[in-house]
């Protein structure tokens, strides 16, 4: 009955880099032994410090050790053992990334970016802290809004409007009266529809529009005069 | 390229999935209410006539500083909690507040009108004793610190040590006092038990001991309750044996002046330790002369010590409690008495004259449900006529802070008690009167059918009724500004609503109050004081009756388990309106070690509530007849497991049907190596829809949905980084039998785990790459299952398959819960609380031990997202966005009547509520559904529909003409 079956994926990479820091315990030195101080500056640009400070703190290893800040935004952790720790600002209102800090039996700091994956690798940041917020973080997700922008930039919408336009607009740009063009134009037709069995697209799309026109008169009466120049 | 586009595609459905807040939800169905703790030092800022600001500290290692003129939170900050950042003193001067914490550890001085540091000061280590201001020539410069061995002065401007000096003979002394009276010299007061007083004078200059005197007084036991500085340097002490007060002056004195307290017309109450209530309004100049000497619980007198003489000023009978206050050069004594159960006088008198003061009377009615006062905190201040105006700041027994203005008006109460949520429960609200109407009607049948015809009619009539004025009111509403309509919660109009979305929160403080809340506003409807329970005693709240039995009122049980005496006593109470039951609980003479509370119901339909004493005897509430009779016809299928953490024991039982118990196994897991941390069992109330899960090649993994399974977790006694261990181990609680069991290497506690469906989920520390991960494990019955209809743990020959996967988690954390629906349709989140104060909802999806590492075709068409080591945290995932919920202590999550919803309830020193959808709101409209575009297609459909008829008709009649 102790044999379940088991299945346990082998995970967690923890690939191990040749760590050369042997002064550096996981765990916390002991109760007795020295304390040190972490200390830096946060920057929230274009916010005075007074503003932000009230609700922000500074949280070592979760709540293992806490700072707080002084009103021109310095701060200092006090009374840590050696050790490695992970410091984080949190404030409700900015966001700042979390730095790990190393303290070294001796009392030598220093600070390198988070990297949990590869927990040994040392990209140096500047010690005393040095930490700027990268700005409001985003809480909300945007509702999806229906504007006629949307509607008619939706591709479907685009295919089409677009040759529809060419349809309507295109004959009066072009002027159909001059000869030459006319000649033009029907050599292209020609070229560009070989097959002649096939029903042309847009004669289909000129006839339809001037038999719906033929019934009313006036505004559509050009699109009309159109049709038929274009069949000949 | 391919793999990875499909990838993205995978994953952004992924994400849309997740739960998230939409800017215009803020505060539509959320709330959050923000506490500091028990008060235990209160100032108000003096500095300028319109200073709204009460700074406070609190034994939640709280300093916050409140408008006293609504009683919100001005700023909060929040030290370590537990005894590393316990508040010791906190003194106030000007704009500064100097805090005094950790046992004496940290010395720091806020800046009270931005919420920041002025400076931070690491002291040696030392029991803490006393701190006080010292001033020279009128100004205040020094902070003295006072602790066991040493005396230490630092500057007030920046924190820097002046001097610090060991105290002579602290083996033997204990000192307590530091006292200056502004004149260059610091007194330092300690005495040994029973035998002397010795009396240190320190030059502030240097700290070179000016004078050491030792003072012959057998009777002396403490510094701080007996004894106080009054006037120019006069240590005044009270002896209730000898019935007599002791005077002397500290630069000049040798021995110690008798007087007696029937030479002052004074009488102590038999049995009581006398208390002296001094006030040094300037800690730059003397001691006032006045004094107050406490007699008995509600007599007090007012003393005056002028040129070595004590002469009593004015006694004070029945009065709660007294206090100082002083404004410009004025000190006032305040007294409060109280009128009778709920009302309080609150009454100033001139301290020099003990005169009372006219037009200061101020009476105060407090709400039902409070406890009795404990303190009074005063803000007095000169009028424009030179006279005394003041208000108060009262604290009941149950921590509430109530702010009293003259003439008896509460301006602001914050019910602090809420800052230490033990425990609690949701409880679905009532039906409306008309509604329980239509439910009576189906319970009686004997009207004959012409009876019930009229009766089912005229219930229809009034339902119509209640819908046409529903109507109205909303028609009603529609035309005000939104912000005016505010639906006023009361007791009198609670009522489920259509979803079931709104709930009573019943919630049980330390304290002793209990709370119950409207859930969608956040509204206090009643409180309940229960006076007596220790802060330390364990509460368990269950509800034994919901409100679904109508006519039957609903009724939870409170089960306060005294932690010294063991006992426990029950208080059993309707959670709609607070109101204490009728029912009479039994009486238990023996420890309780377990409950239970039993599927099976009386025949008032609460359900039995079991409880088993240090003697696995077993005690049935209700034990009515027809209860005993259940049991009885069920007892051979009632067992229960008891835990003791202590022995590394768990055990399970069996109940026979006389209702004694009979021990069937017993794991025992060695203490000397591991310790049992958590053990977790799954909510009763939980619903599984699916059996199994349809894999890629269209067979179905069935999962194990044991209901006894117990997950029991471990730690290592050992907590080297090398040799630490967490171990797991899944028991089923009936037969005993250990499922499954795993050891996670270097690893360490706090562990958060949840357990739920099929799966556990657990969070350690790994001690080895300094990360928390989380761990997920999932158990299946294979591809066929067992017996499909129901579970036994009795009959299960195979094993369950395990399947595990870890990932890391990218920060600490301090709760885990897992979201829950009515029928377990909707997918599953895990909430996370976070040490910021935020609250992650993470998909369940994420942990899912079947995540491979390489996706193929099958994975692909099962959604499972292909192996990442580190699990996401977004902030768009924060259910609270920057509502940031401090120390949570626990998350509690509830049904509601739409499977899409879960109730959410977070709290801890704060209190947050909302809703979360964790597969969106696949049930209800959208918020933003938006109803005018689809009425306007609608119409333009009809009318273009109308138009083209019409065209058509006309094309086909000139056709025709033709």
């Amino acid at each position: 009955m102790w044999l379940a079956l088991c299945t346990v994926f082998p995970t967690l990479w923890s690939v191990i880099y040749g760590f050369n820091e042997q002064d550096l315990p996981a765990v916390s030195g002991q109760p007795n032994g020295d304390r040190f101080k972490i200390e830096g500056r946060a920057v929230v640009p274009g916010i005075r410090a007074q503003d932000w400070i009230s609700s922000a703190r500074v949280l070592v290893e979760g709540e293992e050790h806490v700072g707080f800040f002084r009103t021109d935004g310095s701060f200092t952790v006090n009374d840590v053992p050696f050790g490695s720790y992970v410091l984080e600002i949190v404030s409700p209102a900015y966001k700042f990334e979390p730095v790990r800090v190393d303290i070294t039996s001796k009392g030598k700091m220093r600070a390198r970016m988070v990297n949990y994956i590869k927990t040994s690798e040392v990209i140096r940041l500047p010690y005393p802290l040095q930490l700027r917020s990268s700005g409001s973080p985003s809480y909300f997700l945007k509702r999806e809004t229906w504007g006629w922008t949307d509607f008619l930039m939706n591709p479907m919408v685009m295919m089409m409007v677009l040759p529809l336009l060419i349809i309507v607009l295109l004959p009066k740009v072009v002027n159909t009266n001059d000869p030459e063009m006319r000649r033009e134009m029907e050599q292209s037709m020609n070229m560009l529809n070989p097959n002649h069995e096939l029903p042309d697209v847009s004669e289909f799309m000129t006839k339809l529009f001037s038999s719906k026109s033929s019934g009313k008169s006036g505004s559509s009466s050009k699109t009309g005069k159109s049709g038929p120049m274009k069949r000949r | 390229m391919d793999v990875l586009a499909r990838f993205l595609v995978l994953l952004s459905a992924v994400l849309a999935l997740a739960a998230a807040v939409f800017e215009d939800q803020v505060g539509k169905f959320d709330w959050r209410r923000q506490y500091v703790g028990k008060v235990q030092f209160a100032y108000f800022d003096t500095q300028t006539q319109a200073s709204k600001k009460l700074l406070v500290a609190t034994d939640q290692n709280v300093i916050a500083s409140i408008n006293s003129r609504t009683g919100e939170l001005l700023w909060r900050q929040l030290d370590k909690s537990g005894s590393e950042g316990y508040i010791d003193a906190t003194l106030f001067h000007g704009q500064d507040a100097v805090v005094v914490s950790g046992n004496g550890r940290f010395l720091r001085s806020w800046e009270t009108n931005i919420g920041g540091l002025n400076w931070e000061m690491v002291l040696d280590t030392g029991s803490f004793q006393f701190a006080t201001f010292i001033g020279v020539q009128d100004t205040v410069k020094y902070v003295a610190v006072l602790k066991e061995t040493a005396i230490s002065l630092h500057y007030l401007s920046n924190g820097h040590q002046k001097w610090v000096e060991n105290l002579p003979d602290s083996e033997t002394v204990t000192y307590q006092l530091v006292y200056s009276g502004g004149n260059g010299i610091v007194y330092v007061l300690g005495l040994t038990t029973r035998s002397h007083l010795t009396i240190i004078a320190y030059n502030l200059e240097d700290g070179e001991i000016l004078s050491q005197v030792l003072v012959q007084c057998p009777w002396i036991v403490s510094l701080h309750s007996n004894c106080a500085i009054v006037g120019e340097g006069n240590l005044v002490c009270a002896d209730s044996e000898t019935r007599s007060l002791y005077t002397l002056a500290l630069e000049t004195g040798r021995t110690l002046t008798q007087v007696t307290m029937q030479s002052l017309d004074l009488s102590l109450e038999e049995g009581f330790q006398p208390h002296i209530i001094a006030t040094q309004p300037n800690p730059a100049l003397n001691a006032h002369a006045q004094f107050f000497l406490q007699l008995g619980p509600h007599h007090y007198s007012l003393l005056q010590l002028q040129q070595d003489i004590i002469s009593p000023v004015r006694d004070f009978q029945q009065t709660l409690l007294v206090t100082f206050a002083t404004t410009g050069d004025k000190t006032v004594a305040v007294v409060v008495s109280s009128k009778n159960q709920t009302a309080y006088n609150i009454n100033l008198f001139s301290a020099d004259s003990g005169r009372r003061l006219l037009d200061t009377l101020t009476t105060v009615n407090l709400t039902p449900g409070e406890g009795p006062l404990v303190k009074a905190y005063v803000h007095a201040f000169l009028k424009k006529d030179d006279s005394v105006g003041y208000r108060v700041l009262l604290q009941t027994e149950d921590d509430s802070l109530i702010f009293v203005q003259q003439p008896g008006k509460i301006l602001w109460t914050r019910e602090e008690a809420l800052a230490d949520v033990v425990s609690m429960e949701m409880v679905d609200l009532p039906l409306t009167g008309t509604q329980a109407e239509l439910e009576g009607e189906f319970g009686k049948k004997a009207d004959g059918l012409l009876g019930m015809v009229f009766k089912r009619l005229s219930s229809q009539l009034i339902l119509l009724q209640a819908w046409i004025s529903h109507l109205w009111k909303m028609f009603y509403d529609a035309r005000k500004p939104r912000s005016q309509v505010k639906n006023e919660v009361t007791i009198e109009t609670l009522a489920r609503d259509e979803f079931n979305l709104q709930k009573m929160m019943v919630m049980v403080t330390a304290s002793g109050k209990l709370f119950g809340m409207e859930s969608s506003s956040g509204t206090i409807l009643w409180k309940h004081y229960l006076p007596g329970i220790h802060r330390t005693a364990s509460l368990k709240l269950v509800v034994q009756r919901t409100t679904a039995h109508f006519p039957h009122p609903p009724q939870c049980t409170l089960l306060i388990k005294n932690k010294e005496s063991g006992l426990t006593t029950l208080h059993v109470f309707n959670p709609i309106f607070g109101r204490k039951s009728h029912i009479v609980p039994p009486v238990l003479s023996r420890p309780v070690l377990q409950s239970l509370l039993l599927p099976i119901m009386d025949q008032d339909y609460a359900k039995v509530l079991l409880l088993i004493d240090d003697e696995y005897k077993v005690t049935a509430f209700p034990s009515s007849k027809n209860v005993l009779q259940q049991l009885q016809a069920i007892a051979s299928s009632i067992f229960f497991c008891l835990v003791d953490a202590e022995q590394g024991k768990l055990s399970g039982f069996r109940l026979h049907k006389d209702l004694t118990t009979e021990q069937i196994w017993e794991v025992v897991i060695p203490t000397e190596v591991q310790k049992i941390s958590v053990v977790k069992g799954k909510k009763a109330n939980e619903h599984v829809h699916s059996q199994g899960r349809v894999m890629g090649d269209r067979s179905v993994l069935y999962k194990y949905l044991n209901p006894n399974l117990l997950a029991v977790v471990t730690e290592s006694v050992d907590t080297h980084q090398e040799r630490s261990f967490v171990g797991i181990y899944l028991i089923d609680g009936v037969t005993g039998r250990i499922i499954h069991e795993a050891v996670q290497r270097k690893a360490r506690g706090p562990i958060y785990v949840v357990h739920s469906e099929n799966w556990v989920v657990y969070e350690y520390w790994n001690t080895k790459s300094r990360r928390n991960e989380f761990s997920v494990l999932e158990l299946y019955e294979g591809t066929e299952q067992y017996n499909s209809t129901a579970f036994s743990s009795l009959d299960r020959p195979q094993p369950p398959q395990v399947l595990q996967q870890s990932y890391i988690f990218p920060s600490p954390i301090s709760m885990l819960e897992a979201t829950i629906t009515e029928k377990g349709i909707t997918s599953r989140h895990l909430l996370v609380g976070l040490p910021s104060g935020a609250i992650l909802s993470l998909p369940k999806m994420f942990l899912d031990p079947r995540r491979p590492e390489v996706p193929s075709e099958q994975s692909r068409e099962e959604n499972l997202i292909p192996y990442a080591p580190e699990l996401p945290i977004r902030s768009e995932w924060f259910i609270n966005y920057n509502q940031s919920v401090s120390r949570v202590k626990g998350i509690y999550t509830a049904p509601s009547g739409l499977e899409s919803t879960c109730l959410v309830v977070a709290y801890g020193l704060d209190i947050y509520q909302t809703r979360v959808f964790p597969s969106k709101q696949f049930d209800v409209l959208k918020d933003d559904y938006d109803y005018v575009l689809i009425s306007s297609v609608l119409l333009g459909l009809v009318f273009a529909t109308m138009i083209t008829k019409r065209l058509a008709q006309v094309k086909l009649l000139n056709r025709a003409w033709r």
